[in-house]
């Protein structure tokens, strides 16, 4: 039988109108392509070379883009190559970090101060410019003059700011808590009245004027809380209006000196940036990376940066579509999260030798940051009780909880620095590591046999912790099923963030997790600080309240020291004192995985920069040669969806005629 | 009609009001503005800085009720809010300080771009079908339609996301899997994709509701008396029982055409679709008060004149009806 289609269809899927229809499709179709990115700035540089595009993935709009209040990892990753730093980690070098100057000539030179103290005498490169911005005359940028740090200082202090470096920098740049206090009473802040911290002493120069001796001020000269800010700037863009339009907040107009600036932001979408043609701050180095870079990095020594012209970074809130453009090479790298964890790695921790194949390239980055749990050294029962809480420590299979929720991926905390800090020591063994005979014996010897005190009683503690979603709930099972193979019981109470970071301020806990710290500079002090008596909740962060006065005496001698192996050997002791006296109970270094594609090879992980964007290299070719291999579109299954429309149509007609 | 309106609109202020203290009331039950503070400044956060930042965005007022001696009773969060919500003044995010008149502006046309062409298409296809179907009503075409309409009523919206997006977006590489981009015709590939996929979610619910009105229009008198004229099936169908149906459709039509403009939260999301559904999911993740605030008041307020649009068009299209 002959199925007449035509007299079938109504009038508008008849055949005659099927070319068109097929056009309309084809035309669609043609203009569709799955790449999700706008044309790039421009397709070639004024040499006639390729425009190089950087393709990466962020998982928020930055909150801020102001140097003296970003401080959240998203923010940090596009204000670092927009706003450069007096001072830069040299990328290569991170055993140990090495700073170098980036702004400034040469590191400060660092002179006794009389009323106590030290100055750091400081001397900017001469000319070096703000990028070009309407906020300057004529729109072309100014160069940068001492008098630029001078009010980034001030703004430090400035309440309606709110930088976050303030609580801890006003303790020893001289004036700057007064200052704050000051404004807070007033209402507004004077930036006319001069800084007792911060002295300009010529066009290019000035000081840095401490109340105390703080040799970690050099890592703080390294972070944009002290980078230059034109005043020009931060009044152009204050929220007001200027002939006629009302311009956004200067939190979102960074002006900075860097290699690159915002050539566009699409809120809640991505940010564009392209390379600053005037940058020449600083070049590629000479040194310091692996001999097995050698062949890769040793042509592009001494050459000026940025290597890639633009940037795009887009913002994902879902891991989904990250995977899916990684694989479709539409995104240069992405962090190997848990979703597709099990499609891109083999049991043995590799990567599927589908995606080797490919050329993407595996790396494991180690954060400088230690996660642990809390214990209370004020609590009754578990602060004069040592060997409770050791028993506690070498109760818990730590690698079997990474193992479990981690995919294996971190390491397991020997010690409370991580890796790369001074001090920390690689063969360092955790003397109350898990251990579950030990752990054991030592309850017996804390008093509680079998779990149980002397009148038979069994041993009860609370165990609070942050429990929003499904994850979080099965941890904490799994962690109070840990304690409890030693005979006791454990009460788990679930708790919002703010409610855990509210008793851990209090005290009002017996064991606490959500403890940890990332590195804010890659110096012992920033992590041994965390059990400084002086340091104490809600001000400080010892939430443990561990009070040890060798402890203080030698965190107090270490904390002012140059790096020395005198410093390395208190360090150490601290490290001994902590293991033996157990106010936590280590859990992990975050570790992560990431991927990078084959035209995009990785040449540094310092983690202590945010994404190092003026080093990336890329291969062009490469990139579009794999796209255009990876996407090639079938037509047929639209051929099939339509004809199964068309004929489900024609069927529907059909019966309604007979009807 | 004037007056009606007006008793209408005078009604919706402590409708507004209300709204807006049960919004209050849970949020900060949750969790208290210190704690908000806690969360966005993260868990390096010192005392001193979450003062000032509560301190700079009025949250370290006394939350309803102003009880300190030599204060005006009224000098509260929730009073404040409201007298600068009163006169449409959305204030700024807490988080990003950016004003919310900016970003609702900013948002509106790429959810509508997503929402109305799904609206409408989704519409028109779910009436014909429907139709289609109380045409072949008890028919076997009838009862696989309806084991259809169950089937895609039963599935999360989520399947249909990263359903749609790994065969139509990763297998068959028509369309971006992600990102939007607001360039003239180039718009139409972010947009196909997110369309098709809320048309044919909400499909299976719409159809198998449109059919239930229009088979009780089948069933009325007017429809018997038709018949027995010799009138075809067709102009039983398209004049009588879809125009009289579709006053039953107009409540729902018209009272979520000004929803329209809220976005699709989830849709939004997997697309990167820079809309306000993507800006109220952000809100919650972040805490942003001001943000959660000022959509649920623009929310309420769109609610609103779609109730009263609605009741407009009853009367309008029903000659039964007379507004009083």
């Amino acid at each position: 039988m002959r199925l007449d289609f035509a007299s079938m269809c109504p009038p508008v899927f008849r055949f005659r109108s099927a070319p068109l229809l097929a056009v309309v499709a084809s035309f669609v179709l043609g203009a569709c392509s799955n790449n999700p990115y706008p044309p790039a700035q421009q397709a070639l540089r004024e040499d006639g070379s390729p425009w190089l595009v950087r393709y990466g993935a962020m998982p928020e709009d930055p909150r801020s883009l102001d140097p003296q209040v970003c401080y959240d990892s998203v923010g940090k990753r596009i204000l670092e190559p927009i706003q450069e730093c007096l001072l830069e980690y040299h990328p290569f070098k991170t055993s140990p970090y090495e700073l170098r100057p980036c702004l400034l000539t040469a590191l400060p030179e660092k002179v006794e101060r009389a009323e106590g103290g030290a100055i750091y005498r400081c001397t900017l490169q001469q000319g070096i410019y703000f990028h070009d911005d309407p906020c300057f005359p004529n729109g072309k940028g100014r160069e940068l003059v001492a008098e630029d740090v001078r009010f980034a200082f001030q703004r430090m202090a400035d309440p309606k700011v709110e930088c976050p470096a303030l609580s801890t920098l006003q303790d020893y740049v001289a004036g700057l808590g007064e200052a704050f206090e000051s404004a807070r009473k007033a209402g507004s802040f004077d930036y006319g009245k001069p800084l007792a911290g911060l002295q300009v002493t010529g066009r290019y120069t000035f000081e840095v004027h401490l109340s105390q001796p703080y040799p970690q001020i050099l890592y703080w000269l390294a972070m944009p809380f002290a980078a230059p800010v034109a005043k020009e700037a931060v009044e152009y863009y204050d929220g007001k209006s200027h002939d006629g339009v009302a311009r956004d907040h200067f939190r979102f107009h960074p002006v900075g000196t860097g290699p690159f600036r915002i050539a566009e932001w699409k809120r809640n979408s991505a940010i564009r940036l392209v390379r600053n043609p005037a940058y020449h701050t600083t070049r590629f180095p000479e040194d310091g990376w692996m001999p097995d870079q050698e062949a890769l990095l040793r042509p592009l020594a001494g050459r000026s940066l940025p290597l890639v012209d633009e940037v795009h970074m887009t913002i994902f809130r879902e891991t989904i579509p990250i995977f899916m453009l990684f694989r479709q090479g539409y995104l240069d790298g992405m962090g190997l999260g848990k979703d597709a964890f099990s499609s891109l790695m083999t049991p043995d921790r590799n990567l599927s030798p589908k995606y080797q194949e490919r050329g993407v390239a595996l790396h494991r980055d180690t954060e400088p940051s230690t996660f642990y749990m809390s214990l209370n050294m004020e609590d009754p029962i578990l602060g004069p009780n040592r060997k409770l809480r050791q028993a506690l420590s070498a109760a818990f299979n730590t690698q079997a909880y990474l193992d479990i929720f981690h995919n294996s991926v971190p390491i397991v905390a020997q010690q409370l620095l991580p890796p790369g800090i001074g001090g920390f020591q690689p063969d360092f063994r955790n003397p109350y590591g898990f251990d579950l005979a030990k752990a054991k014996a030592l309850l017996a010897e804390a008093g509680y046999p079998n779990g149980r005190d002397a009148s038979g009683k069994i041993l009860e503690l609370t165990f609070d912790v942050n429990a929003n979603s499904a994850d979080e709930r099965l941890s904490a099972e799994f962690e109070q099923k840990q304690f409890e193979q030693l005979g006791i019981k454990i009460r788990v109470v679930e708790n919002t963030f703010a409610r855990l970071m509210e008793k851990l301020d209090q005290g009002s806990f017996q064991i606490a997790s959500g403890s940890g710290w990332s590195a804010d500079y890659p110096d012992p002090e920033n992590f041994y600080f965390l059990y400084y008596s002086k340091n104490l909740p809600p001000a400080g962060k010892n939430a443990s309240r561990y009070k040890n006065p060798e402890y203080d005496r030698i965190f107090e001698k270490m904390a002012v020291m140059e790096n020395s192996p005198e410093r390395q050997d208190l360090a150490r002791h601290l490290t001994a004192l902590l293991s033996e006296d157990v106010p936590h109970i280590l859990l992990m270094h975050r570790s992560l995985f990431a991927l990078t594609q084959p035209w995009a090879p990785r040449i540094q992980s310092n983690p202590m920069l945010e994404g190092g964007l003026k080093y990336v290299v890329l291969n062009n070719e490469l990139r579009d040669q794999k796209r255009r291999e990876w996407n090639r579109q079938a037509l047929w299954p639209l051929g099939l969806l339509l004809g199964s429309l068309l004929l489900g149509t024609a069927t529907a007609v059909r019966s309604y005629r007979k009807a | 009609m004037f007056a009606y309106i007006l008793r209408r609109l005078l009604y919706s202020v402590p409708i507004v009001f209300g709204v807006m203290l049960i919004t209050f009331v849970l949020f900060f039950v949750v969790q208290s503005p210190n704690a908000m503070a806690r969360r966005v400044l993260g868990p390096k956060a010192t005392p001193q800085a979450v003062e000032n930042w509560l301190h700079n965005r009025g949250y370290d007022k006394p939350l309803i009720v102003n009880t300190k001696p030599g204060e005006p009773v009224y000098d509260s969060l929730f009073f404040n809010q409201m007298r600068r919500l009163a006169v449409f003044d959305l204030g700024t995010s807490d988080v990003t300080g950016r004003p919310l008149k900016q970003v609702f502006a900013s948002g509106a046309l790429p959810s509508l771009l997503i929402t109305f062409p799904a609206f409408v298409v989704g519409f028109a296809v779910a009436l014909g079908l429907a139709l289609y179907l109380v045409f072949v009503r008890n028919s076997a075409m009838d009862m696989t339609a309806a084991l259809l309409c169950v089937a895609l009523m039963s599935m999360p919206v989520m399947v249909y996301i990263i359903f749609g997006q790994y065969l139509v977006a990763q297998v068959l590489n028509y369309f971006p899997a992600f990102g939007f981009n607001l360039q003239g015709w180039s718009t139409t590939k972010f947009l196909l994709l997110p369309v098709a996929l809320m048309v044919v979610s909400g499909l299976g619910a719409e159809v198998r509701l449109y059919r239930a009105l229009f088979l009780e229009e089948m069933g009325q008198d007017y429809i018997r008396t038709a018949r027995a004229k010799g009138v075809s099936n067709t102009v039983v169908l398209l004049v009588h029982v879809l125009k009289n149906g579709m006053i039953n459709l107009i409540t729902l039509i018209v009272a979520s055409l000004p929803f329209l403009i809220m976005g699709s939260l989830v849709l939004e999301n997997f697309f990167g679709i820079p809309g306000l559904g993507n800006v109220l999911f952000t809100a919650i993740q972040a805490p942003d008060f001001a943000v959660v605030q000022a959509s649920v008041f623009l929310g309420s307020l769109l609610y609103l004149v779609g109730l009263l649009l609605t009741d407009l068009c009853y009367a309008w299209v029903d000659p039964r009806i007379r507004i009083q």
